[in-house]
């Protein structure tokens, strides 16, 4: 075995690692208890609704996933990316909602468990004595999406495999290996969904990817090596029916060392690239160029009839979050950054490409129902609060009119990132509700919102109140009852 | 199978090895197998050849039928040795990895010392092998 292969993707170097001391936490803003541990998985629990009335038809699971325990007695985790994945159900039936939440029993935890300290190197943690990271599943932190995938849910990484989990109970039903020859190999945390149902993913190392392919129920079709013009960091992809779209950014990994994070370096003269390739036959690209600008989150692409592809997505001018603001969340000392904006990027088929820019910070996009037209409207988290490391409110952009329909809670609500439920027999594009969790930090709880997702600025349509706070989450999927 | 070196190994240590006691034998042991292929090793006395830099003391290859398989190793000279082994599940003789070169078949080292970031070092895997009869046992299990 060759240290250098091990180096490869997450699995970056160290000596034996300083820790870095903890700052000393003196007063906690209230923001930090979205970012408190949780200790112990929470049983199905009764919601309270405290708003409104549940809309007739909205029934199902909101499952979502992110980092829910952070802090050991030996040593806790330096960003909030590394805490362990935490995956919860919002169970909507008859009106009524429940609430539940389960560790993912990966490999990780299981060794942080046992050194009783958080020893296992992640995105901005360092390795720590007594870490075993002979591939990328013993650190997969399983932390950051959930897809489903016939009966199964499968949590997300990106750096590492999928690892199934049984929607009835959450509990963990282990690694999913795709194919034995590809065993460890990185999936990404946003899988793009095609109108055929494929499922397309990357794994990305430095400037190779793999390019996987998978039916709906999860069975590979197939999984091809894709060669990058450059090493970014890669957290979202968009694709078109015909088309990957890659939006390489002027972060770009030129060294290996743990944490990951800091393998990366910022290049603005760069600029930024978007990588478009034939999904039929990889040979057939073209490489854009662009301001530089950092993102995590595209909404998704289209393509129009003349070929000029468009995607949305919320761009920051560097990458500060990821950097220093993500770990500044662990020890309550988040400081004020410029917030992302969010742009459509516009690739026409002169080799032209330029993103327009409607200077309102934004973050999660997500699309509402598919449809025959042109998509027209981005949802995302919206209200950026000064010193608040989560937006306070929710919106639609419409890119027809451009036009917003917001709603604002104000201070006091970190909002996660909405999921559109499309209303049963409905059609148009935002015809269904928006799913929100959210922690209420005056209340002290977890609730749960439920917009009309053509009428947000109305508020929500009903809120349902956990008698507890779950840490924020990342990523969710909504399956129908 | 390096035996002429073990061979040689053996030859220069016999002016110490005149009566059985000063020799050492070594029983290793891997554990946590699933029973197919076989189990590829080295034993090795130096941190060169423990980095591949010098040949090992003896390189085998022993099927596995069982979740255990073992090998005794007999008038071994007292001393440092380690051990690298990989679970060749697939039989193709060689250790597979993905395409981004982490292993996909199980492996492990003595004292079950773990890779973090790449393979143990030396100091993590070398064991001491006194004279008479030492086990070492490794666990293969992910």
């Amino acid at each position: 075995m060759d240290r250098r292969q091990l180096l490869g993707a997450f699995c970056a170097t160290a000596a034996a690692s300083l820790i870095t001391p903890e700052v000393a936490r003196a007063a906690q803003p209230t923001w930090s208890a979205a970012f408190a541990d949780l200790d112990a998985d929470v049983p199905r629990t009764p919601m309270t609704l405290v708003r409104g009335r549940a809309p007739a038809g909205l029934a199902g699971s909101l499952y979502r996933n992110g980092p829910g325990k952070f802090r050991r007695p030996g040593g806790s985790v330096e960003h909030w990316f590394d805490g362990d994945g935490l995956m919860r159900a919002y169970r909507i039936a008859d009106g009524r909602a429940t609430v539940e939440a389960r560790f993912i029993d990966t490999p990780k935890r299981r060794a942080d468990i046992a050194a009783n300290a958080v020893v296992t190197p992640g995105f901005g943690t360092p390795a720590r004595p007594g870490a075993k990271v002979g591939d990328n599943d013993d650190v997969n932190a399983a932390n950051i999406s959930v897809m489903r995938v016939g009966g199964e849910l499968w949590a997300l990484w990106e750096a590492g495999s999928p690892i199934a989990v049984d929607p009835a109970d959450l509990s963990t039903k282990g690694v999913r290996t795709l194919r034995d020859d590809l065993k460890h190999m990185p999936f990404l945390a946003h899988p793009s969904r095609g109108p055929d149902g494929d499922v397309w993913s990357l794994g990305v190392n430095g400037s190779k990817a793999i390019v996987w392919r998978l039916a709906a129920d999860g069975t590979l079709k197939e999984a091809r090596m894709l060669d990058m013009p450059r090493a970014s960091y890669i957290h979202d992809f968009v694709t078109t029916p015909r088309h990957l779209v890659l939006y390489l950014q002027p972060w770009v990994q030129d060294r290996f060392t743990t944490p990951y994070a800091d393998s990366f370096s910022w290049r603005p003269e760069m600029g930024s690239q978007v990588l478009v390739v034939d999904k039929a036959d990889f040979s057939r690209r073209r490489v854009y160029e662009l301001p530089p600008a950092f993102a995590f989150h595209f909404g998704g692409a289209w393509e129009d009839a003349d070929g000029t592809i468009r995607f949305d997505g919320c761009f920051s001018p560097d990458p500060s979050f990821a950097r220093e603001n993500g770990r500044s969340l662990m020890t309550g000392t988040y400081k004020r950054q410029a917030p992302p904006l969010l742009g459509l990027v516009t690739l026409r088929p002169d080799g032209k490409a330029g993103v327009e820019s409607v200077g309102v910070a934004a973050e999660f996009p997500r699309n509402g129902a598919r449809t025959a037209e042109p998509r027209r409207y981005t949802i995302h988290a919206a209200g950026d609060a000064p010193d608040v490391p989560m937006f306070n409110g929710l919106a639609s952009h419409d890119w027809k009119t451009g036009r917003a329909d917001a709603f604002n809670f104000g201070a006091g609500m970190l909002m996660e990132e909405a999921v559109f439920v499309a209303r049963p027999g409905g059609s148009g594009e935002l015809d269904g509700w928006l799913l929100a969790p959210a922690v209420n930090t005056k209340a002290g709880a977890t609730e749960l919102h439920a917009f009309d997702a053509r009428r947000i600025a109305d508020g929500p349509v009903c809120t349902w109140r956990a008698p507890l706070t779950l840490p924020v989450s990342l990523h969710g999927t909504f399956v129908g009852a | 199978m390096r035996l002429p070196l073990l061979l040689a190994l053996t030859l220069c240590a016999a002016p110490f090895a005149a009566r059985a006691a000063d020799t050492a034998s070594l029983t290793v042991t891997f554990t946590g197998l699933e029973p197919r292929g076989a189990v590829n090793f080295v034993l090795v006395n130096s941190a060169e050849a423990y980095g591949d830099k010098a040949a090992p003391v003896a390189a085998d290859r022993i099927a596995v039928t069982g979740d255990t398989a073992s090998k005794t190793f007999e008038g071994l000279a007292p001393g440092r040795y380690a051990v690298k082994a990989f679970h060749d599940v697939n039989g193709d003789g060689k250790m597979g990895t993905n395409p981004f070169g982490i292993p996909t078949e199980p492996y492990g080292f003595s004292n079950n010392a773990k890779a973090a970031m790449g393979p143990p070092k030396w100091d993590e895997a070398a064991f001491q092998v006194n004279a008479g009869a030492g086990v070492q046992t490794i666990s293969m299990a992910r």
